[in-house]
């Protein structure tokens, strides 16, 4: 990208605590706050706090700590315990599948037994569809930790380095692609 | 308010009702809009400007908190889905006006031609703003646009693999203003236009229409809380205005009118025919024909979630902009051997970068899963071909016996049946889709197995023949002489564009022909 078009691309105001609309018209709309964006945070409600330790441990498995923070990091589990507090169904697949990682002890596990041992549950899982309770269990953990972690402002922000949200003065003219 | 006859009646405030009140008010009527949902602020209601983050479901919600509005289908907001449309603005062409002729009899025709409607589309793009570039092609006319936006790295990248084929990328059409025009900004590119645009660079019909028109005039009122269930109907069978149910209170109202318009959204102003019963019509108002609720045409998608391999493991750009910024128009119809009626244009590149669902779908767990997502995040695409449907008898909309809304009144109930010129154009514009992306290098996560319905359409429809439509060619029923319908209901013919800029027109156009008749007191 060129240096003119990076001018172009120039971000007038981020959206925070009052956004800046220096266009023509302002008068008419009336310049306007956005609140700022707060990270809702959720205390545990609904799984014991054993339970909660495996969880833990369990989404950490799934997104670890890189040069980005780790889904436990990211609030991953009180936002899986928010979402079992209102769902009665996935709350019970969840509760069943901590149960029995609980009596494997999968929290005491070293690091390549833990890998070892949920690499069969995904394999059995995701590649060969089976549908049994621990299957499940799987599915819906890893669905929730998914949905959590990229929708969480480490997940989306750090991790993937979303940069949209923002007022831009024109949409920049792509200039690596021509056009056809 | 009870003693006073408006002359018109509006029962709707969308693109339909919204437009239609506005010139009707401006041509010098006295017009009330019966909404069923309260006034929204584009400026402080919508969550325009919010991350999933900020709520604890982590889903983006329509309204602010302690801001009403968008609670139930017939209860949207003065403004109705204009607020939260993706703005996509196309011209139909002859060839959707009159698809009929073209495809051997297949479907029906509208009761006009392109040329009818063109001065209408003028008008239109001149108050809403349209922008655009001019193709010059003839099944997609060409207006009078505002400049067109760039398009995205990502759609370069699909015009690339589209061009190999020899199928035409071209710029997206939207009534969103790239400069600013009339007291309205320009689109500043923030990327949630479908969560409500604070600024109103998106059109809606509340803040472009209905609004300036109230103040220019002083002759435009919105009762906005009243749910209509009921077109009034005489004993000399005149339309004389409409009954409601107040949103929160429930308490009953009407208001009454030399003429009604209905213009709530296709299904729900098929509803409001259908519940509006009489020994007049038993089976519906203005439903001699038989044909209220039937000729039910939605567009149905298809879909394909891809990631581009060029942009695989490239730093994020700032690139929601104003969600997509091109388009496939149709290019199959030309092929007189293509084996199904009608046509498919495809939408693509809609989604926006808050949207992350798809990371479920990538295999394994640990660093090698993180890994992947990081890498094809700033690839995800989203292509949406949209397809035309056949109107049968399998498919129309009608009102649930037992279930009841939470006024106590009867939910509309959707019937689609796809039928096989449906299911030819689903196979096809599939396929096109995914050897589109594999042209411009993708690699390929899901392709749709079903069709999905989307922009509702067909139900009252509009023809020559009393025995077989609703209305006349001016959204006039052939029942009742004053009373109108505006909106999609309407179109005999879907088209495979997106109906709202045809909405706006044609109700355009019946407002001129409803201002004409009050002026010559035949109304």
């Amino acid at each position: 990208m060129s240096e003119e078009r990076r001018d172009a691309l120039k971000i007038i105001g981020a959206i925070g605590a009052t956004c800046l609309f220096p266009f023509q018209a302002d008068e008419l709309y009336g310049q306007h706050e956005h609140p700022q964006g707060k990270a809702a945070i959720h205390e545990r409600k609904f799984f014991t706090r054993e339970e909660f330790n495996v969880l833990t441990v369990l989404v950490d498995e799934i997104i670890p700590a890189t040069d980005t923070p780790s889904a436990s990091q990211a609030g991953v589990p009180a936002y899986i315990d928010y979402v079992a507090n209102k769902n009665a169904a996935l709350a019970n697949v969840c509760r069943r599948g901590l149960t029995m990682l609980a009596k494997k002890k999968f929290t005491r596990m070293d690091s390549a037994a833990k890998t070892k041992f949920l690499s069969k549950l995904c394999e059995s899982a995701e590649a060969a569809r089976k549908k049994g309770a621990n299957e499940k269990f799987w599915i819906s953990i890893k669905n929730l930790t998914a949905d959590g972690y990229y929708t969480s402002k480490a997940g989306i922000g750090e991790e993937l380095g979303y940069k949209g949200n923002s007022v831009l003065e024109s949409f920049p003219n792509c200039e690596v692609v021509p056009e056809h | 308010m009870a003693s006073k006859v408006y002359d018109v009646v509006v029962v709707g405030s969308g693109a339909g009702g919204g437009t239609l009140a506005a010139h009707l008010a401006r041509a010098g009527a006295d017009v009330a809009i019966v909404e069923g949902g309260p006034r929204v602020n584009t400026r402080t209601d919508f969550n325009t400007h919010s991350m999933p983050y900020e709520f604890e479901n982590r889903a983006i919600p329509t309204m602010k908190p302690g801001k009403q509005g968008f609670d139930s289908e017939r209860t949207r907001g003065v403004g109705g889905k204009t607020m939260l449309w993706n703005a996509v603005a196309w011209r139909l062409g002859e060839r959707d006006f009159r698809g009929k002729d073209y495809d051997d009899g297949a479907g029906e025709n509208f009761p006009f031609h392109y040329k009818d409607i063109a001065p209408y589309y003028d008008k239109i793009e001149r108050e809403v703003g349209v922008c655009g570039n001019l193709d010059g092609l003839e099944d997609l006319p060409d207006g009078i646009f505002l400049p067109p936006v760039p398009m995205k790295c990502s759609d370069r990248i699909v015009q690339r693999g589209a061009a190999k084929l020899g199928v035409k990328v071209i710029h997206v059409r939207k009534a969103t203003l790239s400069v600013p025009r009339n007291g309205r900004p320009a689109c500043h590119f923030c990327g949630n236009c479908m969560a409500g645009c604070d600024v109103a660079a998106k059109y809606n019909s509340a803040d472009v229409h209905i609004n300036p028109a109230a103040r220019a005039t002083g002759k435009l009122e919105v009762l906005s809380n009243a749910i209509a269930y009921e077109v009034m109907i005489s004993d000399e069978n005149k339309a004389t205005g409409a009954r409601f149910l107040h949103r929160a209170t429930k308490e009953q109202g009407e208001v009454r009118g030399k003429s009604v318009v209905v213009a709530c959204a296709c299904v729900q102003s098929v509803a409001l025919l259908l519940m509006s019963k009489s020994s007049r019509y038993p089976t519906g108002l203005a439903n001699s024909s038989g044909h209220l609720g039937q000729d039910f045409i939605p567009h149905f998608t298809g879909g394909i979630e891809c990631f581009l391999h060029e942009l695989m493991g490239k730093s994020t750009v700032n690139d929601e902009g104003f969600l997509d910024h091109a388009y496939v128009p149709s290019f199959r119809h030309v092929d007189k051997q293509r084996g199904f009626a009608r046509s498919f244009g495809m939408q693509f590149n809609y989604q926006n970068r808050r949207s992350v669902g798809w990371t479920r779908s990538i295999p394994g767990f640990g660093k090698d899963y993180k890994a992947a997502i990081r890498k094809r995040y700033p690839a995800h695409l989203v292509f949406s071909p949209y397809g035309e449907m056949l109107p049968s008898k399998q498919s129309f909309v009608d009102l649930d016996p037992e279930r009841k809304d939470k006024w106590g009144l009867p939910v509309a109930r959707r019937h689609l049946t796809y039928l096989e010129n449906d299911m030819k154009i689903f196979r096809e514009m599939n396929r096109w889709s995914v050897e589109i992306l594999k042209s411009a290098g993708a690699e390929i996560l899901r392709v749709a197995e079903k069709p999905a319905s989307n922009h509702e359409i067909g139900g009252a429809r509009m023809g020559m023949d009393p025995r077989t439509s609703v209305t006349n060619d001016w959204g006039q029923t052939h029942d009742v002489s004053n009373l109108f319908l505006a909106d999609a209901s309407v179109f005999p013919s879907a088209s495979e564009k997106n109906p709202t800029h045809t909405i706006m027109a044609l109700a355009a156009r019946t407002a001129e022909h409803i201002a004409d008749r009050l002026r010559k007191g035949e109304l």
